[in-house]
């Protein structure tokens, strides 16, 4: 299983096909409408996801998450809706560890 | 006539549009009319996601086709974020540190604010000021903004970063503006603690 994930996963870098089936281990069946959970190896409810700030190139944050072969970004907003900017670290900088949440290492 | 076609056209799109939100399930998608390859899986083009909170505690639609991961902000139809706690982490009772129309703080309030400031250790402070409604909506503005500018200049001088400083004048009420009680309560500068 963790085999045919490494292999999947370097045949989509390659820019070969099934990477849409990469994570299920089962190629060319497709994926049902619910898409909450992170299948395949390191599986998990994706109401788990360690996050971690991005900060941009204005200097405002966002919530920052590296969970394998999935990433995502988020802003980060205060109750009435505008942009943090804490001024946690310079722009582009990144705080927390954001790729704690996954063992599948980036390719960096 | 080109702006009557293309007004034609517009409200068409917006009444498909009005139809396409009041009844949701009437569109939901079948082989037969998938538009383009991109509805023709076994998912037939539908994403339906979870919830993931944020360590403010606001909450993001969050998605995972497989390949890819997908997020954005949970926010009400005007665009405010659904939060299940706030980060305020103090409500200052106007009442307590001016006298009304005053932005100056007492000099007992300025030592209990420094206080605040310094054992609280935020990595930054969002600053917002409000009033009830009496007065006039100009005048509550700049009121409300005047205050929360000087409870900022008492965190700048105990060392604590501001991030922002806004006044929300009596926009943003968190009582009914009809009793003595309900306008003490709209009296207030909220810091939200930035961790």
């Amino acid at each position: 299983m963790i085999n045919t994930k490494i292999l999947t996963v370097f045949a989509c870098a390659v820019g070969l096909s099934a990477c849409g089936d990469v994570e299920t281990g089962v190629p060319f069946q497709g994926l049902p409408s619910d898409k909450s959970v992170d299948r395949g190896i390191n599986s998990h409810h994706l109401s788990t996801l360690q996050a971690g700030i991005w900060v941009d190139p204005n200097g405002c944050d966002h919530w920052i998450i590296d969970d394998g072969v999935e990433g995502y970004l988020s802003a980060r907003l205060d109750k009435y809706g505008k942009p943090v900017c804490s001024g946690v670290a310079p722009p582009t900088h990144t705080v927390g560890d954001f790729k704690g949440g996954s063992n599948i290492p980036d390719p960096n | 006539m080109v702006n009557t076609i293309s007004k034609a056209i517009r409200a068409v799109a917006s009444l498909s549009l009005a139809v396409a939100i009041a009844m949701p399930m009437a569109f939901a998608p079948t082989t037969a009319d998938a538009q383009t390859r991109s509805q023709q899986g076994r998912d037939k083009g539908v994403y339906t996601p979870t919830i993931w909170v944020d360590p403010d505690g606001c909450e993001h639609w969050v998605m995972d086709d497989g390949a890819e991961g997908y997020m954005t902000p949970h926010t009400t139809r005007q665009g405010i974020p659904v939060c299940r706690r706030g980060n305020v982490c103090g409500v200052m009772n106007s009442d307590q540190f001016f006298a009304t129309n005053s932005y100056r703080i007492h000099k007992s309030g300025k030592a209990r604010l420094s206080e605040f400031f310094k054992k609280t250790g935020a990595v930054s402070y969002i600053i917002t000021g409000h009033t009830d409604s009496r007065a006039s909506d100009a005048y509550n503005m700049k009121l409300s903004y005047n205050r929360a500018n000087a409870v900022a200049a008492i965190a700048v001088a105990n060392g604590a970063r501001i991030a922002d400083v806004r006044g929300y004048g009596e926009r943003q009420p968190v009582a009914a503006n009809n009793s003595a009680q309900g306008m003490a309560k709209n009296r207030r500068v909220e810091i939200i603690c930035i961790r």
